[in-house]
């Protein structure tokens, strides 16, 4: 342990390890001055936020309910940027998550979403057979070795029909820059991400191990996922793929395929955009240029930015398996994230983000007196393509 | 009392979706596809463990069918259950209701030192509910078919439920050894313990009986202990939605959703 | 072979259990009435009622009106409340007394608790569930449809050696025959051997009615932004189809309707049997709770709105124009149907 918690009080008991163990540590070195407490986004639309010192203390205790906070938490990360310690917040909250699993202190619907993962392979219950339904009507094949990359569409992309409609441009534009490529269809499993973020670690090991098989043995090198959240896991949980391995998140590759002259936006796309950055790109993967780079390249799209972006972006409320779990009227984030967004004078707030999307656009109606629309940065990068100027028909509806 | 039994059986279905006739044989393909346990099967075991969790005692999970059926009985320890029984024989195959409920019954006397026995609503695949009544029957106990909020009433011997009925409910009590059938959906089933995970598939208490471990009537399991028998299957038409759009005044349009409703009115 | 407790050679007729609940036949017996009077035509086999419950030879003439030619009345106090232990033991009684060929029971709650039981008891097969029934040409053999597998399959069971050949018969899938109020028929009245030590169980509460699950409902009508807080339609159509309301997640954040009615992904996770889907536009959040409907219908003003993707019956219109109509024609359709 690197240094011992203030609060000995509390601290120095057997009931620590326990916490402990099961945070991996990451809650020792906090030293109890409140700062995370003060800056979670939670006091934006609540009067209490996450305390991740009181919740550690609860969970010591075994104190009834000490899990509840816990839940809430949407590991956006802004906390743990600020902690002067470099507590690993996350680490923690998600380790009190699966000390909650083991003693059975989970949300409902939670339990369910685990045995869909592992019945059907993904997070809404779907057949697998069903997955690869989005590309229906356009030539997207299986992966090959020798395909410059392959597509991981994820959960959202392949099911949710909103965000299919993503995966679609986005392939459009792969088609256009004559990009190989292809996908593991049916047989593409879950990146894991539900899993690790609610706190069910030794599934997640298990996931990974089996996942991690598959790839190699379909000889993946490139891969490009459409979710930040599929990304990161790749990217940064995935310690047995490496060699040659190469995660991407699309914003990242389209910005390649710009650059090295393969895609180009030749048509004027006179549109007022402000980017939302989801901080599974920014803050927790320092992804904010490559994004905003992709819309400059688009000639006659002007950016504007809201006054909360890139490494300080106001997160939508949908990480942390928040997606699966209710959250009241007048405490999304995602509300107060589409105001700033109208207050720009944007017309469109474009993201990259499956569960931004969904959670911004079911905010349409608090900014239903603007013109705004919530966009993908692949359906604008595909508009620009097409040198169609219209958004309606492929933005999202108004309320 | 001593420490509370509770059995729980449980079916290992095939996703109904992955589910097609052979055009020629017209049998019904089972092979190669993807499996899962009887949804409602994991409400009963849910209920049995947390039973066991407010009064001790233990769980033990029975099931019926072919040696792959093991990896799913994993599954149950891991979720809690303290030992599994298949009962698995080639004699058992192309049992109905009656030789089902039958051969389950026996396994179960053998196991012995029931109080509780709780079966899902009914299975995905087969869908008759028959099941449970059953073993009660075979077994000579009470039964609560569609069951939840189900409490075991400890020094009186009884059990407490309340029961689903069409438009209504009602709460019954029953003496222990009871047999309870318990509706879908009636909780939400948790996820398995990796470590207990981890244990079932290394040493999990697994065992596994042919007929001749049960003492059963050789007449009267699998084939020929089937009363009914298939006379033919068919795949229903695909359950694709028929996005039929409807014309017309709303009055016209009201009157061809009611002509085309009339099944649900 | 198991063998049933008595055999073909000794039996004849088609009965029909006439649930009763409360003093009040279910709609699904006299379905089976008629059903098994249109098996009977053209062959001279007698369709015999069955009756258990507490003073309910009233009933009877019901069953006649509806196609029986006779009904046989088991009245005993002990059978006022179903119960599986009675109710088996008095229905055993009545088959060995009268030995049908065939019985046929509604795939109620209480019918497949009974019929489960009856079958063993008697030893004899069941097909449970049934969707269609049939009489076999040349042998006269009961054939029942049913679906398995999600609805996936259907399979065609018969039961060619025990007696009686048992089957329940889901309701709504056959109509309710005309009364014909002139019909003859005999009504008998048999013993019932029952004592209090015969029945296990005890019914401590019995309740019509039950408050909101939205999960159980076999139908649902449901609302979203669209109804614009005035659900008065909804909550008619819903009364009207004894089913429930539900509604999308913008009802419950503008406090027209409460929680527990929402549907969707991080609402409640539904399978009606019938959804009536009003101004909501589909989203992928909602669409997940409803999406294990057997049958979809969709209103919604936007000919573009996701939803109609989803649904077997789509109607491009304004709700507070559609639904007027379709609560009148409900009503009409119903009337004729003798309601259930
Ligand atoms: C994490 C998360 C979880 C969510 N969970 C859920 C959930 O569990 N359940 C849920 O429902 N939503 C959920 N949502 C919200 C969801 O994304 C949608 O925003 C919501 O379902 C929209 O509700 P709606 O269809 O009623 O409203 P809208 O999308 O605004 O649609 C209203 C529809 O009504 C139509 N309409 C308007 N007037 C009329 C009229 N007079 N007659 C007929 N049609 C009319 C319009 O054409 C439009 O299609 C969730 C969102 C997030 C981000
Ligand atoms: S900011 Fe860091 S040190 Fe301060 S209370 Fe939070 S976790 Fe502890
Ligand atoms: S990660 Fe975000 S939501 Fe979670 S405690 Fe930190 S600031 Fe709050």
């Amino acid at each position: 342990m690197a240094s011992q918690p203030v609060d000995s009080v509390f601290l120095e008991d057997a009931t620590w390890e326990r916490v402990d163990k099961a945070t991996g540590g990451a809650a020792a070195s906090c030293f109890q001055c409140g700062v995370c407490t003060a800056i979670c986004p939670w006091g934006l639309v609540k009067e209490e936020t996450i305390s991740i010192r009181k919740i550690v203390r609860q969970a010591q205790l075994g104190l009834p309910g000490w899990s509840d906070g816990l839940w809430l938490c949407t590991t956006c990360l802004w906390c743990e940027s600020r902690c002067p310690h470099e507590v690993d917040i996350t680490k923690a909250s998600l380790g009190l998550r699966r000390l909650a699993w083991k003693e059975r202190q989970v949300p409902p619907g939670l339990p369910t979403l685990l045995w869909n993962i592992y019945f059907d392979g993904n997070a809404w219950g779907r057949p697998p057979s069903e997955r690869p339904l989005w590309a229906k009507g356009m030539a997207v094949k299986e992966f090959a070795p020798g395909d410059e990359i392959l597509l991981y569409v994820g959960d959202d992309a392949a099911y949710d029909r909103r965000v299919q409609k993503v995966a679609r441009a986005l392939v459009s534009l792969l088609e256009a820059a004559g990009v190989t490529f292809g996908t593991l269809g049916e047989r593409e499993p879950s990146s894991g991400d539900p899993v690790r973020s609610v706190g069910h670690e030794e599934y997640l090991a298990e996931m990974i191990d089996a996942n991690a098989r598959l790839f190699q043995e379909a000889g993946v090198k490139t891969m490009v996922t459409i979710s930040p959240h599929c990304y990161d896991m790749f990217a940064n949980r995935y310690p047995n793929l490496s060699g040659g391995f190469r995660p991407l998140h699309y914003s990242q590759y389209l910005l390649e395929l710009i650059e090295n002259g393969r895609l180009k936006f030749e048509k004027k796309l006179p549109l007022k955009v402000t980017y939302h950055d989801p901080c599974y790109l920014s803050r927790r993967n320092d992804i904010c240029d490559e994004p905003r780079q992709v819309l400059r390249s688009i000639p006659g799209l002007e950016l504007l930015e809201m006054e909360r972006s890139r490494q300080d972006t106001l997160c939508c409320g949908g990480g942390g398996g928040r997606m699966w779990m209710e959250t009241a009227g007048g405490e999304r984030f995602s509300d107060l994230r589409m105001r700033e967004a109208a207050e720009t004078g944007a017309e469109v707030v474009v993201t990259c983000c499956p569960h931004c999307l969904s959670c911004l656009e079911a905010s349409l109606s608090v900014v239903a007196e603007s013109k705004l629309r919530v966009m993908d940065l692949a359906e604008v990068a595909h508009l620009a393509l097409q040198g169609r100027t219209a958004t309606s028909d492929v933005a999202s509806r108004r309320p | 009392m001593r420490p509370l039994h509770i059995i729980a059986c449980v079916k290992v279905v095939p996703k109904p979706e992955e589910i097609r006739v052979d055009s020629e044989t017209w049998t019904i393909q089972r092979d190669g596809v993807r499996s899962e346990i009887n949804p409602p099967d994991m409400n009963a075991l849910e209920m049995a463990l947390a039973l066991k969790e407010q009064h001790g005692g233990r769980v033990t999970v029975v099931a019926m069918g072919p040696p792959t059926f093991v990896l799913y009985l994993r599954l149950a320890l891991a979720m809690g259950a303290d030992e599994a029984y298949l009962l698995s024989d080639r004699a058992f195959a192309g049992a109905d209701t009656l030789a089902t409920s039958y051969t389950l019954a026996q396994g179960i006397r053998k196991i012995g030192d029931y109080d509780l026995i709780l079966c899902g609503e009914e299975s995905s695949d087969g869908a008759t509910a028959q099941v449970p009544p059953g073993i009660a029957e075979w077994l000579n106990t009470a039964q609560i078919t569609y069951a939840e909020d189900l409490e075991v009433l400890p020094g009186s011997g009884m059990v407490k439920a309340r029961r689903e009925l069409t438009g209504g409910y009602e709460v019954i009590q029953a003496p222990l050894p009871c047999v309870a059938s318990v509706k879908a959906g009636a909780n939400e089933p948790r996820f398995m313990d990796m470590e207990r995970k981890a244990w079932a598939e290394a040493e999990g208490p697994l065992t596994v009986w042919t007929a001749t471990d049960i003492d059963v009537d050789p007449e009267m399991i699998g084939l020929p202990g089937s009363p009914t028998i298939v006379d033919g299957v068919a795949q229903a038409e695909a359950s694709e939605r028929k996005r039929e759009f409807l014309a017309g005044t709303p009055e016209e349009q009201a009157q061809a959703l009611v002509e085309r409703l009339r099944a649900y009115l | 072979m198991t063998k049933s407790l008595y055999g073909a050679q000794e039996a004849s007729a088609i009965w029909v259990y006439l649930e009763q609940n409360q003093g009040r036949l279910t709609g699904v017996s006299l379905e089976l009435v008629g059903k098994a009077r249109e098996l009977t035509d053209g062959r001279s086999i007698p369709l015999v009622g069955v009756l258990l419950g507490d003073q309910v030879s009233g009933l009877a003439q019901e069953a006649i009106a509806a196609g029986a030619d006779e009904v046989r009345v088991a009245d005993h106090p002990l059978l006022r409340q179903y119960t599986t232990d009675g109710y088996t033991k008095a229905f055993t009684e009545l088959i060995l007394a009268g030995k049908p060929d065939i019985l046929l029971l509604g795939a109620t709650p209480n019918g497949r608790d009974l019929a489960g039981r009856l079958a063993v008891r008697l030893r004899t097969g069941l097909t449970a569930d049934c969707t269609d029934l049939r009489l076999e040409e040349d042998t006269g053999l009961l054939v029942g449809e049913v679906t398995g597998f999600g609805g996936g399959i259907l399979a065609y069971i018969k039961c060619p050696d025990n007696r009686p050949q048992m089957a329940t018969v889901r309701p709504g899938v056959f109509a309710v025959p005309a009364p014909d109020g002139a019909r003859q028929g005999k009504v008998v009245s048999v013993p019932v051997n029952l004592a209090k030590e015969d029945i296990k169980v005890q019914v401590l509460e019995h309740v019509d009615g039950q408050g909101v699950d939205i999960t159980r409902a076999q139908v649902l009508v449901a609302a979203g932004r669209g109804c614009q807080g005035d659900l008065a339609l909804i909550n008619e159509l819903a009364s009207l189809l004894d089913g429930e309301v539900g509604v999308s997640r913008v009802p419950v954040d503008e406090g027209w309707a409460s929680r527990d009615r929402m549907i969707g992904q991080t609402g409640y996770v539904t399978r009606p049997k019938l959804a009536i889907v009003c101004g909501i536009s589909g989203a992928f959040q909602f669409s997940v709770g409803i999406e294990k409907a057997e049958t979809i219908v969709a209103i919604n003003t936007d000919a573009e709105a996701p939803i109609f993707e989803q649904a077997d019956y789509c109607i491009v219109d304004d709700m507070f124009d559609v639904l007027p109509p379709l609560i009148e024609a409900v009503k009409r359709a119903r009337g004729g149907n003798g309601g259930r």
